[in-house]
């Protein structure tokens, strides 16, 4: 569209108008102030209305006691004083930290060995990419489905091949290891793949010259693997760490969905997988009060806020 | 290049898409009413909706239904607090009514519509359970009540060498203890299912026949320590599960819905409005495999539900009109004969229709009779503001001791303990 | 690209990776297309039966599930979400990349910090807003207010930074194009690869959202995720219609995974290098 304007008269030599000139110089210099206002606007003025405001909402509720009918009057920092007293918040917590390590710890370390593997002179390579990405199609719904019935205590497939090697069956979500670890299976399942191939595009960006300087001094492969593969990715190793514990943080789906029954939502009898997430929906929607459940989802956006700062810091001391 | 026109392509359908929402806006019809009627599980309406909109010319009714009660009720709080999106009848449990009576502002007072004279029609208790203290509003109408009976499967009794006839199955246990020694027989004879499902649906059984208060006195004051009944009810069932009678399922789990069909647990106190849902969950291929008999202990009330019109509906006497006719006695019957929900209207009650009805599905059991003998025996239970995250806290404890995480008293002690945080 | 030559080892390890990714998905199939009745039989059936048809009719028959209203409910949110979040993004990612402007780095600082407040936290407020635009249990209610992402700005920042030179953008101003002109033909092009993948993440989050649609919209407007949770309350006992819902629900993620999949490898692979 823009080629054939200039090349439509070759021939014409005629000066621009000098008047026009000024007029072209005083839209360009609208256009550079202007412009960059305008690119960003749309996105900010949708992010305010649905992002922002309830954002903010959240917080107002949280200073406030606030039940069923509605605000019944402003308590400052009451519902957080309660918040930091109260062990079912911290167990929440515990739960959260322990599951995000549960599933992130093996998700990583399996993705950056799959990516080493990927990493070589293979046939059907294409075909080993997409049946490892395959589980990322999956939504957590179709997930809970799948592994509530892998999980299942009398008839699942887990306990099934448990008792194949003479294991006797788990009550997976009676404890506390056994259902962190059915949840972050579920997590593991659907996100290594994925986080694999990222790596592997990482890897494949390392100059070829380090291995054979490598070689050449004679590092054996594992040697290579430690000293030079993981220092040259580490960005994208830290990227992916970053990217996980927010999702991690947020977990609430899988042990809802995994949990099952009237009580899902305490996330067992003792609440051995409830995460705060969960715990901020008990309050706000089993137990009426919006004023404590709010304080609660404000300490999620908090722990949030410091991963995401985390990030911020680290990726410029990278750079 | 492709991206670009794609892109460009697409954002026109995005803006175009856009323009006819905002322009598409309201479409209701503008001849006639159409009111919405939300429920949870299984109200047997359907048939009372066709009625009502044959009498009523103009009239359109929708009902719009949640499976679970634990998915229905947070919705309805949603509703409420955003002042829209309850329609114009809305169906509240027993248990989360309590916390509805705090805000009567929120419900219509049915007595401006009529209500009032509709007193007779309703166990007086019922009555006054949706009115406030001083009687002045009345925010919802009683449906049913859940009238009390133990349901169990026939050939899992024969298998253990049990009586299956429901008279024989009924004098097994007149008393709690008693249900307690047929399920060590039961368990002795067989290994491979639970005598019941799990000890919180037994617990909140017992729980409900020890008077006329549970977590709470009338002044809503927390007496969960000193009330002796719940630690009754408490005993009984850390007793039971010491005995080896709990599946240790959990109610409402997928596990628990297959477990009516695969036959995992013998008996389950099943108020009168569970029995559509095992129906539904057990599936036509165990038809006369379950069975109903009286419920151990002297009747008791667990479950029930009210209709209530929210002040944000916009036909606000018509819904009103509509409830009434819902909740009348023939309402009630009629609900009752099609899902087995028991009626709170003394006269539906003593209709012959409620009296004589069996249940094909449960080898033609007597429900009305069996039912109605136990509503006959019913005391008002006063359950108070926080009785459901209490009560959710209480079972968390059973489960924990039905699965061997902690001992019955460790359990009482942290039932006790977190029962007070929560109220 | 080292030059490794892969062992026998190798291989065997990465066919047990793709065989443990995959088979849950060939299992849900298998389960789709089997009866009710070898639920729970042990050994697990392992082969495909004949009743795929007959509980994919069920699936589709059952009313009060709504199933193919979900899917052509989640069908529209997730393409017109995947394309504002897509073109939005760019558009201020690459203004916050290249353009200097006042307020820049607060502005997104205020994208950082608030980069993924989660959905379940705004719920209340958020539907509020639906009541007063009286969305609820319409289709814009999912659809609106996710049309830009602070995740989608970041990453595309991240990208654009990288993937598009100062000098091509300085050589289309010096030729007289305007901004956004410059965005359409020069910018726009190169974050292709990036675009590709914060599109491919859109469309698939929008499809599986599962918590503000469970929300916000009735049990008579679902999008498919909604319909399959009503399907697994409600029918729970019937696993083969639920299997097959839960087929018919990947499906269409599948179907964009096969047909692309090539360019998603390759998109995610040169979107995080970059970013």
């Amino acid at each position: 569209m823009v080629a054939p304007l200039r090349t439509s008269a070759p021939g014409n030599q005629d000066p621009v108008p000098v008047r026009a000139q000024h007029r072209l110089r005083l839209w360009d210099r609208w256009d550079r102030r202007v412009s960059p206002y305008l690119f960003i606007a749309p996105f900010f003025v949708l992010y305010a209305i649905f992002g922002l405001y309830p954002l903010g909402f959240t917080a107002w509720v949280s200073l406030h006691e606030w039940g069923i009918a509605g605000q019944a009057g402003f308590v400052g920092a009451d519902n957080y004083v309660r918040l930091f007293g109260d062990p079912d918040f911290w167990n929440a917590v515990v739960n959260t930290v322990g599951m995000f390590i549960m599933s992130t710890v093996p998700q990583l370390l399996i993705a950056l060995i799959l990516a080493s593997l990927l990493n070589q002179k293979l046939r059907g390579v294409t075909l080993f990419r997409l049946g490892v990405l395959a589980p990322i199609v999956t939504s957590v719904a179709a997930v809970g489905i799948m592994f509530s019935q892998i999980f299942d205590r009398d008839a699942g497939l887990a306990n099934g091949l448990l008792g194949l090697v003479g294991v006797s069956p788990i009550d997976w979500r009676a404890d506390r290891l056994p259902s962190w670890f059915a949840i972050s299976t579920m997590v593991d399942w659907r996100w290594t793949g994925y986080n694999a191939l990222i790596y592997l595009a990482a890897m494949q960006a390392v100059p070829a010259v380090l291995y054979e300087a490598a070689v050449v001094d004679g590092a054996s492969k594992v040697r290579q693997f430690f000293s030079i593969t993981v220092p040259m990715i580490r960005p994208t190793l830290i990227f992916t760490v970053i990217v996980s514990t927010i999702g991690g943080l947020q977990l609430f789906t899988e042990p809802l969905i995994f949990g099952s029954g009237d009580y899902a939502i305490l996330g067992g009898s003792l609440r051995q997988f409830q995460t705060v997430s969960m715990y901020m929906f008990e309050n706000a929607f089993r137990n009426f009060d919006y004023g404590y459940g709010s304080a609660v989802a404000l300490m999620i956006f908090l722990m949030i806020v410091v991963v995401a700062a985390v990030n911020y810091l680290i990726s410029r001391r990278m750079r | 290049m492709r991206v670009r026109k794609l892109l460009a392509g697409s954002l026109a359908g995005v803006l175009l898409a856009a323009v006819t929402a905002c322009g598409g806006g309201e479409s209701g019809g503008s001849d006639g009413t159409t009111l919405v009627v939300k429920t949870f599980g299984q109200f047997g309406y359907d048939e009372l909706y066709k009625q009502y909109e044959s009498s009523h010319p103009g009239i359109k009714i929708k009902e719009e239904n949640i499976a679970k009660l634990g998915d229905y009720s947070p919705k309805l709080q949603q509703w409420l607090a955003a002042g829209s999106g309850a329609g114009d009848v809305v169906a509240i449990e027993e248990g989360v009514l309590v916390q509805f009576m705090g805000q009567p502002d929120k419900f219509v007072n049915l007595l401006d519509h009529g209500a009032g004279e509709l007193k007779g029609n309703f166990l007086d208790w019922k009555w006054q359970q949706a009115l406030t203290r001083d009687g002045s509003k009345l925010v919802g109408l009683g449906t049913d009540v859940g009238a009390q009976g133990m349901c169990y499967r026939t050939d899992l009794f024969e298998k253990a060498g049990l009586p299956t006839d429901r008279d024989e199955v009924g004098k097994l246990w007149p008393t709690w203890d008693a249900y307690l020694a047929t399920g060590q027989k039961f368990v002795a004879a067989n290994k491979d299912a639970g005598f019941f499902d799990s000890a919180g649906n037994i617990y909140t059984n017992i729980l409900m026949q020890q008077g006329d208060h549970t977590y709470y006195d009338t002044d809503n004051k927390l007496v969960i320590d000193s009330n002796p009944g719940v630690k009754t009810a408490w005993d009984q069932a850390t007793q039971m599960i010491a005995a080896g009678l709990s599946a240790d399922i959990a109610a409402y789990s997928p596990q628990w819905n297959a477990g009516f069909k695969n036959g995992k647990f013998a008996t389950i106190p099943c108020p009168s409005w569970m029995l559509a849902t095992i129906e539904k969950q057990a599936g036509p291929e165990n038809a006369g495999k379950w069975d109903v008999a009286k419920v151990p202990g002297t009747g008791a009330v667990r479950g029930g539900s009210f209709l209530a019109v929210p002040t944000q509906s916009k036909h606000q006497a018509e819904a009103a009109e509509l409830a009434k006719f819902l909740t009348s006695p023939e309402g009630q019957t009629a609900a009752f004969t099609s899902k087995n929900n028991f009626p709170s209207s003394p006269q539906a009650i003593d209709d012959t229709a409620v009296q004589s009805a069996t249940n094909k599905y449960f080898n033609d059991a007597p429900v009305g009779k069996i039912f109605g003998d136990s509503v006959k025996a019913l005391k008002p239970v006063y359950l108070g503001p926080n009785n459901l995250a209490i009560g959710d806290r209480v079972t968390a404890a059973l489960t924990a001791v039905e699965q061997d995480k902690l001992s019955a008293d460790a359990a009482w002690a942290k039932a006790l303990e977190d029962a007070k945080r929560a109220g | 690209m080292t030059e490794r030559r892969a062992s026998p080892l190798v291989y065997i390890s990465l066919l047990a990776a793709v065989a443990l990714s995959v088979f849950p998905l060939y299992w849900l199939f298998v389960i789709a297309t089997r009866s009710n009745d070898v639920i729970g039989d042990w050994p697990p059936p392992l082969t495909p039966g004949g009743n795929l048809g007959d509980n994919l009719g069920r699936l589709f028959g059952t009313e009060e599930a709504y199933f193919l209203k979900g899917m052509v409910n989640s069908a529209i949110s997730a393409v017109v979400v995947t394309v504002a979040v897509v073109f939005f993004s760019s558009l201020a990612g690459f203004a916050f990349a290249k353009l200097r402007f006042r307020g820049r780095n607060a502005l997104l600082l205020v994208i950082l910090a608030t980069m993924m407040i989660p959905v379940q936290m705004g719920i209340i407020p958020l539907y509020m807003i639906m009541v007063k635009l009286g969305w609820q249990n319409q289709l814009q209610a999912v659809v609106v207010p996710f049309l830009v992402s602070a995740f989608g700005v970041f990453l595309m920042r991240q990208y654009a930074e990288r993937a598009v030179p100062d000098e091509l953008v300085e050589a289309a101003v010096v030729d007289g194009s305007s901004t956004f002109r410059t965005f359409w033909s020069v910018v726009l092009p190169a974050l292709r690869p990036g675009a590709a993948v914060l599109g491919l993440l859109t469309f698939m989050g929008t499809w599986n959202e599962f918590l503000w649609p469970l929300a916000v919209l009735e049990a008579d407007n679902p999008t498919v995720q909604v319909s399959l949770s009503q399907l697994s309350t409600a029918y729970y006992t019937d696993y083969t219609l639920m299997f097959a819902g839960a087929l018919v629900a990947i499906l269409p993620l599948l179907f964009v995974f096969i047909a692309f999949g090539r360019q998603i490898i390759g998109g995610i692979m040169e979107g995080a290098v970059k970013a």
